[in-house]
């Protein structure tokens, strides 16, 4: 053999070894994506600014001048609750177990970089990117949503009914299913739904007389239009939005459909007794997601909570709003704990999109209490997270990160979620700059 | 008069002169405040003659806003224009949800079963197809079809007695070509 056959040989069977473990006895040229831990991912933005003074450290009032501290979070942390100077109404805890208890909890994260603001608080925990962005919220971020990097990058792909984003407010919220970045976008984003909208009087007057397409209808229209189509040379794929498959359209139709005429009503995360008066949108919000999450199955769904941002002018109220949201997301696990299909087959990930400041401002509630506000200082940039899932998969009852030793930040849950569902090294390097929390698993 | 007397009044005299000057000239050359008008076309209230305003559909070049869809769908189906309340609701609904598609067929859904909706019945539009399918392109697309486009469509409804004149209409709203002016 000479030296150029030599080369050319060595250089095939190089590549070709390189190539192998890619090309499939089906002959498909890309490997399904690696293994997963679990199923289903719910990422609670469990938000409107938190500070980890009141959740994690448990100093209740403490930082008001009364001596009373205590656990306002019992489902979600595990700590005996304030037994004094009470200015909240206590529900009992809905969870025999705190959240802590069942999975890894990381009280000292943080928010390094850009403005402690709501829009970047969302953007930098479903992108995985810290933000500068302060003026125009109304856009789609940046870069790409876990969304889009899951429906992308995932193989085999997935339609968007396994991605669900709920929020509790419309604001800038509605443009976090998908981003702006030209390598992703619509094509791969999540269904959006804010429910105060979609299943409130509004719904009620223009959606509950409607109708799905019945499965004849679908063909009949759909071949009218596609005739109607081919005669003209410009597609609306541009339209702004999210696609669903037409199978999925309608489920999605049917379900909105049965909530507005309580068909399917929705349950409520209440203690026994207590009236829906009681209800915050940040309890709505979780209820709505429970139907979606309890219809469609989907492997991966953000929610968020809100309404403790009324911290800037009440500090009761934001205390009252904590304990009844944490109830949520424990009621939330326990709907999840006894879905046949989601039980012990999903992970929950809590995380407030930044905490609050450490100096009041100079606003006092009823009750004489300081009120705070989040303008980017250090105590606004740190936040906690918990991860709960099943006993074989998640680490139960474990504590990762001091104040003195902080471990993990808020653009760490994108590539953590990626881990959880087995594409996190499908998405191109140079995209996710935060690591996967690894010590929360088993 | 002293020197000092007199030099302090050709002073104010000088002065008043200047004040004359400024002023004149304040009046008459100052920067005029441009005012531009801007029209924003998002909130039309769309008449609702049904004539033909297109020779060809290759005039239609751009993509409706959310609202200006809602508010011309409105018109079309119910031949008057939509109330700024209603569109502000449906706007707002839109928003709620994250495919448009499939909040726009909820929206249409529900118009098409209102009482006061102007839609041929079946037999309406079989007792004349031609003219329901002219009619149709006209109200829809605001153009009349091609020969090729009334003969297909005809036949397309010919060769299935379910077709119903909502299930064209449905069609029509949600084809590519009304997503465009």
């Amino acid at each position: 053999m000479d030296r150029r056959k030599f080369l050319k040989a060595s250089a095939i069977a190089a590549g070709g070894a390189l190539a192998a473990p890619y090309i499939l006895p089906s002959g498909r040229l890309f490997a399904a994506s690696g293994a997963r831990i679990v199923d289903h991912v719910v990422f609670v933005l469990f938000g409107g600014g938190i500070r980890n003074q009141e959740s994690v450290k448990q100093q209740y009032l403490a930082n008001q001048g009364l001596p009373t501290q205590g656990n306002v979070m019992e489902n979600m942390l595990t700590g005996a609750k304030p037994t004094q100077n009470l200015v909240y109404t206590q529900w009992n805890p809905i969870l025999s177990n705190s959240l802590a208890s069942q999975g890894t909890l990381f009280p000292e994260m943080r928010y390094k970089t850009g403005p402690t603001g709501h829009y970047n608080g969302h953007t930098v925990g479903m992108t995985g990117n810290y933000t500068e962005t302060g003026l125009n919220l109304n856009i789609n971020p940046e870069y790409p949503t876990v969304f889009e990097y899951y429906r992308k990058h995932y193989n085999p792909a997935k339609n968007a009914i396994n991605a669900w984003w709920i929020s509790e407010g419309l604001g800038p919220y509605p443009s976090l299913n998908y981003s702006r970045h030209p390598s992703y976008g619509a094509l791969y984003g999540a269904n959006y739904l804010r429910p105060a909208t979609v299943f409130s009087q509004l719904g009620i007057d223009y959606y509950s007389d409607s109708s799905s397409f019945q499965p004849d209808d679908v063909n009949r229209l759909e071949k009218v239009k596609s005739f109607l189509d081919k005669n003209f040379d410009k597609t609306i794929s541009d339209i702004p939005g999210v696609n669903n498959a037409r199978s999925d359209m309608e489920a999605i139709k049917d379900l909105y459909i049965d909530i507005l005429n309580q068909v399917t009503p929705i349950d409520y995360p209440l203690p026994n007794g207590v009236p829906t008066s009681q209800l915050t949108g940040d309890l709505i919000n979780i209820a709505a997601a429970w139907k979606v999450l309890d219809k469609f199955k989907p492997e991966l769904t953000v929610i968020n909570t809100f309404n403790l941002d009324i911290c800037h002018s009440d500090f009761t109220g934001y205390i009252q709003n904590l304990h009844k949201a944490d109830y949520g997301v424990g009621w939330l696990w326990n709907k999840i704990q006894s879905d046949p299909v989601m039980a012990n087959n999903t992970i929950m990930i809590c995380m407030p999109e930044h905490g609050r400041n450490l100096t009041p401002n100079n606003l006092y509630d009823n009750n004489g209490l300081r009120a705070f506000d989040h303008t980017s200082d250090n105590n606004s940039r740190e936040v906690f997270s918990l991860i709960v899932g099943p006993p074989s998969k998640v680490k139960q009852g474990q504590v990762v990160g001091t104040p003195g030793s902080p471990v993990g930040e808020c653009i760490d849950i994108v590539p953590t979620i990626a881990h959880i569902l087995g594409f996190h090294n499908d998405i191109p390097a140079g995209l996710l700059p935060g690591n996967v929390l690894t010590q929360a698993f088993v | 008069m002293s020197i000092k007397k007199y030099v302090k009044r050709m002073s104010m005299r000088l002065f008043s002169k200047h004040i004359y000057l400024a002023v004149v000239l304040i009046v008459f050359f100052s920067c005029k405040k441009k005012v531009i008008e801007e029209t924003v076309y998002d909130n039309i209230i769309y008449e609702v003659n049904d004539v033909a305003v297109y020779g060809s559909n290759v005039e239609k070049t751009k993509q409706k806003s959310t609202n200006q869809y809602i508010s011309i769908l409105y018109t079309d189906l119910f031949n008057q224009a939509i109330s700024n309340n209603e569109l502000a609701e449906i706007s707002e609904l839109t928003l709620a949800m994250g495919d448009k598609q499939t909040s726009n067929e909820l929206i249409i859904s529900h118009y098409l079963n209102s009482p006061l909706v102007n839609i041929p019945t079946n037999s309406q539009m079989r007792a004349d197809l031609s003219t329901f399918i002219n009619e149709t392109y006209v109200r829809f697309y605001q153009r009349y079809p091609t020969e090729y486009e009334k003969i297909y469509l005809k036949k397309m409804i010919e060769d299935d007695p379910l077709m119903t004149a909502e299930n064209v209409y449905i069609a029509f709203a949600l084809s590519n070509e009304y997503y465009f002016y």
